[in-house]
């Protein structure tokens, strides 16, 4: 585990947004590491800050405070030239709202091939054509897609138009904002397939952003849980799913629903109510509660967490 | 089951196409289907395979480049599919029907608060005005768990989360108070939590109001919790319909089969998981036979010539596939899937 290499760095982030009466502090002191060829999923209530932390990464939202270093070197504040393009190649982010995230007016071969013209990663023309039909067919778009434009197609096949743009950049770490969450479970798995093929072969960093819990738990290596804008819980992801302890993270993990009717009609969800910690008393912090494993917790808490976890073993 | 068996909707021999630049795409391919009073129906399947454009044809909302080629759609005596005005959608739209569209971000106006876009429709659906309407619209807000409403009220959309946006949008379409309510991919951008409360919401609306809702989503854990029925979709055809525990445990089609075992839920971690081999149809070219069979590992040869029609399967359960004629060769589902299909029996069994 120490032995690792790691690519990200998230140092205190703190990011805040708008001033004044209206300040909003969306990423309240974050911190983690992210390593060299594994999946790392961020998972957490809607609005508690994960597309907020991807695209801080990406150098679209300001970091108010604290620091994020790839390969231990600063990226956010000012970067050299040759720093920025480098960055701009190896990081790509497959961005969560697709529509959005398209230009409307060009077509997809364009789209696809933007960053491929702007870094100039192609040998000529033949070559970036082969890049894009490639990029559509590894997504189970057919290559004649790329003559349309983005409002023509459905909601999934806009999806993927996002992810082949990212793939076909060939970039070392892939920030992926709920990238899967319009596909259908056969090209879901076409898609997580192609993206575990990459990171073999390429050894590729994935930051995995998403809602669905099942493919979370399918996919990643480690996860982390997000509530209001903080870690609340950090660990292995089969960990994770067999000892939660951060009472959120317990509610979170109730309430995955499953593909069975039976099971579903009669299901109790845990709810999570933030006022059962005494913080007022006794502030929490972030705390290595066993190898790899970290929640944020109080002393109080702590001892309970401890105790359940040694319950955990015995059985 | 609180539902009786009338339609409230019913879809005839519907063919829905696009032009694009001189081509003709087929989306729709000559589909039936009854919506009933109070129920709950999910629509799954392939994407691009029609579940958008089936939807939004019922409300009048498809593209410029799309139209109704034949057939009908039929409601209250009228047939949606003859109308030709905006006029005479707005009779239907928003009062009746109300979608919540695929992409939240395309049906919020980016340059009015919220809480505008919400007391418009509060205004002009439920006829409140003033501080009555503002405090529906608050209320609203809350029923979808956003919290510290009178704050988010005055805010624009691009300072929501992406969840959050979807949750406005479900917001106004609830309040247009509609009979039928068209969900599509209503919580892919929310945790489950805030999922299970949405979803308990609509559940609350439906058992109060009778409202009738079709959810559209890929999201197999959310229709085992909220559909009664499932209609499983396929390169513009519906190629299965049955109560949601027919299609889960005793799916007949063999895209209905390959569907369910792609779910993570039954791969193995550092596995492949499975996945359907080839690509879905030119939507350009004519389909012959059962649009599924270059891909599937059962296809007999008549697939490939005569689209199959819907064989019975019990009262509530139809399945398109040639495999269900009485002279087909028998042919079990995969074996992973058995196992699948033997848990779900034996829930069945005890409840
Ligand atoms: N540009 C902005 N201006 C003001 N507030 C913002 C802005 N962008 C995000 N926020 C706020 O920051 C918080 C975190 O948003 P973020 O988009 O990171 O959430 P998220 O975890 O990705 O949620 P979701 O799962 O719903 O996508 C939200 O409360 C949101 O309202
Ligand atoms: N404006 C348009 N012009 C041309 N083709 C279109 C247009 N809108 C949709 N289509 C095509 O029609 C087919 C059906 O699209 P639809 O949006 O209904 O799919 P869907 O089942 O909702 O898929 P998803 O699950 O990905 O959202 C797709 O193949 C799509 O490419
Ligand atoms: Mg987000
Ligand atoms: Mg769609």
């Amino acid at each position: 585990m120490s032995h690792k290499e790691v690519v990200v760095e998230v140092k205190n982030l703190k990011v805040v947004f708008g001033k004044g009466k209206n300040k909003f502090i969306a990423i309240d002191d974050v911190s983690f590491d992210i390593f060299k060829g594994e999946t790392f999923g961020l998972v957490g209530e809607s609005g508690s800050g994960k597309t907020t932390i991807g695209r801080a990464i990406m150098r679209i939202n300001e970091v108010t405070e604290g620091q994020i270093l790839y390969h231990g070197k600063k990226l956010n504040g000012k970067i050299s030239k040759e720093w920025d393009r480098e960055i701009t190649q190896k990081i790509q982010m497959i961005f969560q709202d697709p529509m959005a995230s398209l230009n409307e007016r060009a077509k997809v071969d364009y789209i696809i091939s933007e960053g491929l013209i702007n870094t100039k990663n192609f040998k000529n023309e033949a070559d970036r054509q082969q890049k894009v039909r490639n990029a559509l067919l590894n997504v189970g778009l057919l290559p004649e897609f790329s003559s349309r434009f983005p409002h023509e197609f459905s909601g999934g096949q806009r999806q993927r138009i996002g992810i082949a743009r990212a793939l076909v950049m060939e970039p070392e770490f892939i920030i992926a904002d709920e990238p899967i969450s319009a596909l259908d479970v056969s090209i879901r798995a076409q898609v997580l397939n192609l993206l575990a093929n990459l990171q073999q072969q390429n050894d590729l960093t994935y930051l995995f952003i998403a809602h669905d819990l099942s493919v979370v738990r399918f996919i990643t290596d480690r996860t982390a849980v997000i509530y209001k804008g903080k870690i609340v819980e950090l660990a292995e992801t089969e960990k994770l799913f067999a000892n939660p302890l951060h009472p959120y993270t317990r509610a979170l993990l109730s309430a995955v629903p499953e593909p069975n009717p039976y099971k579903e009609r009669d299901k109790v969800v845990e709810i999570y109510d933030p006022s059962q910690h005494n913080y007022d008393i006794q502030p929490p912090s972030f705390i290595e509660i066993e190898e790899g494993h970290f929640v944020l917790a109080n002393e109080e808490e702590l001892e309970r967490y401890r105790t359940s976890l040694k319950m955990e073993v015995s059985k | 089951m609180t539902q009786t068996q009338s339609p409230i909707l019913t879809i005839q021999n519907l063919v829905i196409k696009f032009t694009l630049r001189g081509r003709v795409l087929t989306a729709i391919r000559n589909i039936s289907l009854d919506l009933y009073k109070g129920e709950n129906l999910a629509i799954v399947g392939e994407s691009g395979s029609g579940k958008s454009v089936l939807m939004k044809s019922i409300m009048g909302l498809l593209d410029k480049n799309g139209y109704i080629d034949q057939g009908q759609i039929l409601y209250n005596t009228q047939d949606l599919a003859q109308f030709r005005t905006e006029r005479e959608w707005l009779s239907i739209r928003g009062k009746e029907v109300a979608m919540v569209t695929q992409d939240p971000m395309t049906s919020l106006n980016p340059l009015k608060t919220i809480g505008k876009q919400i007391e418009e429709c509060v205004h002009l659906h439920q006829d409140l005005k003033g501080k009555v309407a503002y405090e529906e619209t608050l209320k609203l807000l809350k029923d979808v768990g956003i919290h510290d409403v009178e704050k988010r009220y005055k805010q624009y959309p691009h300072e929501f989360s992406g969840g959050m946006r979807q949750r406005i949008v479900i917001a106004i379409a609830l309040a247009c108070k509609p009979k039928i309510l068209i969900c599509d991919e209503p919580t892919t951008a929310l945790d489950v939590t805030i999922q299970a409360q949405i979803l308990q919401l609509l559940k609350n609306l439906q058992q109060k109001y009778g409202l009738t809702t079709v959810y559209i989503t890929h999201d197999l854990g959310v229709v085992a919790k909220v559909a009664d029925r499932i209609a499983v979709m396929y390169a513009g055809d519906v190629i299965e319909i049955g109560k949601t525990h027919e299609i889960f445990f005793n799916g007949k089609h063999p895209y209905t089969w390959a569907l369910i075992s792609s779910l993570p839920q039954l791969g193995s971690k550092g596995e492949q998981l499975y996945s359907i081999k080839g690509t879905p149809p030119n939507l350009f070219q004519e389909i012959k036979g059962d649009a599924f069979a270059p891909r599937n590992q059962y296809a007999l040869k008549i697939d490939f010539v005569e689209r199959p029609p819907f064989f019975q399967v019990s009262d509530t359960h139809y399945a398109r596939t040639w495999l269900l004629d009485p002279l087909a060769p028998k042919v079990e589902p995969p074996e992973a899937l058995q196992a699948f299909f033997a848990e779900g029996r034996r829930y069945a069994h005890e409840s």
